[in-house]
């Protein structure tokens, strides 16, 4: 299976160079079909995105990229994401404490 | 379940208690299974704690190289070289089933490559371009171990929160009404108990009275 990459022209050039093939140019306005093209595709593996346009979808298709294991979306970024609050929720102690 | 709608009767009485004994069955086995997830999400949670700091790191490394390189080389040598790449990373992808979690097992073949293997002209292209695929393969070698860690993590959680509530659900609310159910039931038995044993009596005093 293979690794595809989403997102505008900056973010993709990088991965085209460590070897993707896979890589899908798109703006804010087209990036959703694109994902959804991409969510029903059968030979990818991982979609990497950039967390910034991550965050930026609309939250239906957000929660299904989330869910979906088939592909696996990991958004790719500096921010910390929504982890820590999830653990929190889940264990009711915050782990990531001091980390 | 309300008062009124109980019927105050000893078959009723046997199937609540039935019920009861179900209820704390299914508790106890939810909260082996709450532990049980707890303890592989503790098993991995070291790992996954460091790999969005990781991931981080190796991002903004690898933009930063990536600006240099279209710096010095022009964004259109840079874009050029991407598309000459060869090699391609290869991953395999199955699940595995955890306590009725389906989690993701990511299996790939190395992603780093050598530069003279990669496929664009050494000499035409500066070292800053190498340096910007080198960043961008680790970045992909931990994107593709997060990928692993971060949706089992996620899942985990997921069902965590799913059988935590259940657990809970049971023990303080279908618990505590199945034993008041229980309760009204045993307490208007008794009444009725008394009631009877009270009639008796009445009666026998009525013939003693009549035939004495």
């Amino acid at each position: 299976m293979e690794i595809a990459v989403i997102g505008s022209q900056d973010f993709i050039v990088g991965f085209r160079l460590a070897g993707i093939r896979k890589v899908h140019e798109t703006t804010s306005e087209t990036i959703q079909d694109r994902i959804i093209q991409i969510l029903e595709s059968e030979d990818i593996g991982i979609l990497v995105i950039n967390m910034k346009e991550m965050e930026r979808l609309p939250s239906a298709l957000r929660e299904r990229l989330e869910e979906s294991s088939s592909p696996v979306v990991i958004p790719v970024g500096t921010e910390e994401g929504d982890m820590r609050d999830k653990v929190r929720r889940a264990i009711g102690v915050d782990l990531y404490k001091g980390a | 379940m309300p008062a009124q709608e109980i019927q105050p009767t000893r078959s009723e009485l046997l199937e609540i208690n039935r019920k009861i004994r179900l209820t704390e069955n299914g508790h106890k086995i939810l909260k082996l299974k709450r532990d049980g997830l707890i303890l592989e999400f503790f098993r991995i949670l070291d790992e996954a704690k460091d790999i969005r700091g990781d991931i981080a790191k190796r991002y903004s490394e690898a933009m930063e190289k990536i600006a240099v390189a279209n710096a010095v080389d022009g964004v259109i040598a840079v874009r050029s070289a991407a598309l000459a790449i060869s090699c391609e990373p290869k991953i395999s992808l199955s699940t595995r089933n955890f306590m009725g979690v389906v989690v993701p097992e990511i299996d790939s073949a190395k992603v780093c490559t050598p530069p003279e293997e990669r496929g664009y002209g050494l000499l035409g292209t500066s070292p800053h371009i190498d340096l910007a695929a080198d960043a961008f393969q680790r970045l992909i070698d931990t994107v593709i171990k997060a990928a692993e860690l971060e949706t089992t993590m996620r899942r985990l959680l997921e069902e965590i929160e799913r059988t935590k509530r259940r657990v809970n659900a049971l023990e303080f609310k279908v618990l505590p009404e199945l034993k008041d159910a229980k309760r009204f039931i045993e307490m208007r038995l008794e009444e009725m108990e008394r009631d009877n044993i009270f009639r008796l009596k009445r009666i026998k005093a009525k013939g003693r009275e009549a035939s004495g």
